[in-house]
């Protein structure tokens, strides 16, 4: 429980730190401290594959391409222009409304953890068996259409280049052609 | 004893191996390139030049260790820790021999059932380190040099997974000490071709992985100064080789346990003297010194490549060619199996 505690903490910290701090760079980092954070829970209740994946997927690939990203495009600490002046204390009001309604829930309806005893022999020691029996299984139709939706996005990021790509390429053309024509 | 003080001892003594074979791979490294150069390489600190690391330990340690005025200085500072600090964990959970072989004790850190995950997700982390020290520095040179790397370990992430797909779904474990006893090559001989592939193709990800020749975009000295090292200096650029060199050796042992049989030996060894290929430690050394050799001589051999043909080599040739060899293993399985 102390363990718990105190990743819990961390986490919390690193959660706040994504939206509060200043410098992408600094933000992005925070949120990879999250996701380790969340992985190291993982592994204090024997989730060893999961935790692995947490780290390999989250911190390894998608984290290193945002920083890219931000990296490539160098974004620096600036504060955007407020040119949605009521969209601040809107914000405020929702996220103290979402603080307070998940607050209440989880103080009127207290949970108690389910047994750890069950819990292991439920994951079998953290491997990847269990949890590759239900997701071929059980879950096989939410796996195939997580793929499909994936594949979705991708060809629609291919797509929304691709068009930018020939525009440029069709607007290098017709000034080459005037050029032409002016000389 | 208390399990946790023998990990620890036992991790500890890991750490101080590998960084004590960095200090010597660096001498071995330069005197095989010379001779390879024709020329004769550091050979007047000590007999043979042997004396060179602690010469070489004590001037990086005096030096002067500037700190760049613009640099984000937490960042700066705590990026070569993170890439020291993941290239040592990441060799924990490789096993050197036969249970209880390490006086009574089980020669390897940790005995992971997702253990190859592991290694892959501590060398993943490890990336930071080069990635956040390049954008620290606050340099043109650095900064690309960081963004080189980046693009390149995520491209050649692909090729290695799926050349480690084959091995896994041939062991169906992904334990390391497991995939030792199986011995991925007898399982039957209509996966010898999709295994040979994949060794291939696992070796030249590897390669890529660990930022070698012909792969050494993220520092190429003609081009960008240093890449990320650029801003670097004293310990702290030293801690960046040693994490480079421990990455290097943790590559070799995975491709060695995953595809040769990692700590064990020749079965024929075993008509000269019984037992010889159970013995621990030596076999996965031999099999690591070959392949540290092999990282050298291709650095001793080949150029570098250019930018655009390293992604097309990553995406076009080498991710297709392990793809193919994991679904050629996946239907050997399946029809023949």
């Amino acid at each position: 429980m102390a363990t718990f505690l105190i990743l819990a903490v961390v986490m919390i910290v690193g959660a706040v730190g994504v939206i509060t701090l200043k410098q992408p760079v600094h933000a992005a980092l925070a949120l990879v401290g999250t996701l380790l954070t969340l992985a190291v829970t993982y592994v204090t209740l024997e989730a060893h594959f999961l935790a692995a994946i947490q780290v390999i997927v989250y911190a390894g690939a998608i984290m290193v391409l945002f920083l890219f990203v931000i990296m490539l495009l160098n974004i620096q600490g600036e504060t955007p222009p407020a040119v949605l002046a009521w969209f601040r204390p809107l914000a405020y009001i929702v996220a103290v409304v979402a603080a307070a309604a998940i607050a209440t829930t989880a103080f009127m309806e207290p949970r108690s953890l389910p047994d750890e005893v069950q819990i292991a022999t439920a994951l079998q020691g953290g491997g990847v068996e269990p949890i590759a029996d239900v997701l071929f299984s059980d879950f096989l139709l939410a796996f195939q259409l997580v793929g499909v939706l994936l594949l979705t996005g991708i060809i629609g990021a291919v797509s929304l280049v691709q068009r930018k790509v020939v525009a440029v390429q069709e607007a290098r053309a017709d000034g080459a052609t005037k050029e032409l024509e002016h000389a | 004893m208390d399990p946790l003080l023998i990990t620890l001892a036992k991790a500890l003594l890991l750490c101080l191996t590998l960084l004590g074979v960095f200090a010597y791979m660096t001498v071995i490294e330069r005197r095989i390139l010379a001779r390879m150069q024709h020329r004769l390489g550091p050979n007047r600190v000590g007999p043979f030049g042997l004396l060179q690391p602690i010469a070489d330990a004590i001037k990086s340690i005096f030096k002067e260790d500037i700190v760049v005025s613009a640099a984000d200085r937490l960042i700066y500072f705590l990026a070569p820790f993170i890439s020291i600090t993941f290239a040592l964990s990441a060799f924990g959970a490789i096993p050197a021999g036969p249970a209880g072989s390490l006086f009574g004790f089980d020669p390897w850190i940790m005995d992971l059932d997702i253990g190859l995950l592991y290694v892959f997700a501590a060398t993943s982390i490890g990336v930071y380190g080069i990635f956040l020290g390049g954008w620290a520095s606050n340099s043109k040179y650095a900064l690309l040099g960081s963004l080189r790397s980046s693009a390149q370990l995520i491209s050649y992430e692909l090729g290695l997974g799926f050349s480690a797909l084959t091995v896994l779904m041939i062991a169906g474990t992904l334990n390391l000490r497991e995939i030792v006893e199986l011995n991925v090559w007898s399982v039957s001989p209509l996966l010898w071709l999709p295994l040979a592939v994949a060794f291939f193709t696992f070796l030249i990800s590897g390669i890529a992985e660990v930022n070698r020749t012909p792969f050494d975009l993220p520092e190429a000295e003609q081009e960008i100064v240093a890449g990320y090292l650029t801003e670097y200096s004293s310990i702290k650029w030293a801690l960046f080789q040693m994490a480079e060199y421990v990455n290097m050796m943790t590559a070799a042992a995975v491709v060695s346990t995953l595809f040769l049989g990692g700590w064990r030996g020749p079965g024929f060894v075993d008509a000269f003297i019984p037992g010889m290929s159970e013995w621990p430690f030596i076999w996965l050394i031999l099999k690591m010194a070959i392949f540290m050799f092999l990282f050298i001589w291709l650095r001793g051999t080949l150029p570098r490549f250019r930018y655009d043909q390293l992604m097309r080599f990553g995406w076009v040739y080498l991710f297709e060619i392990a793809l193919g060899a994991a679904l050629l293993a996946g239907a050997v399985i399946v029809f023949a199996g």
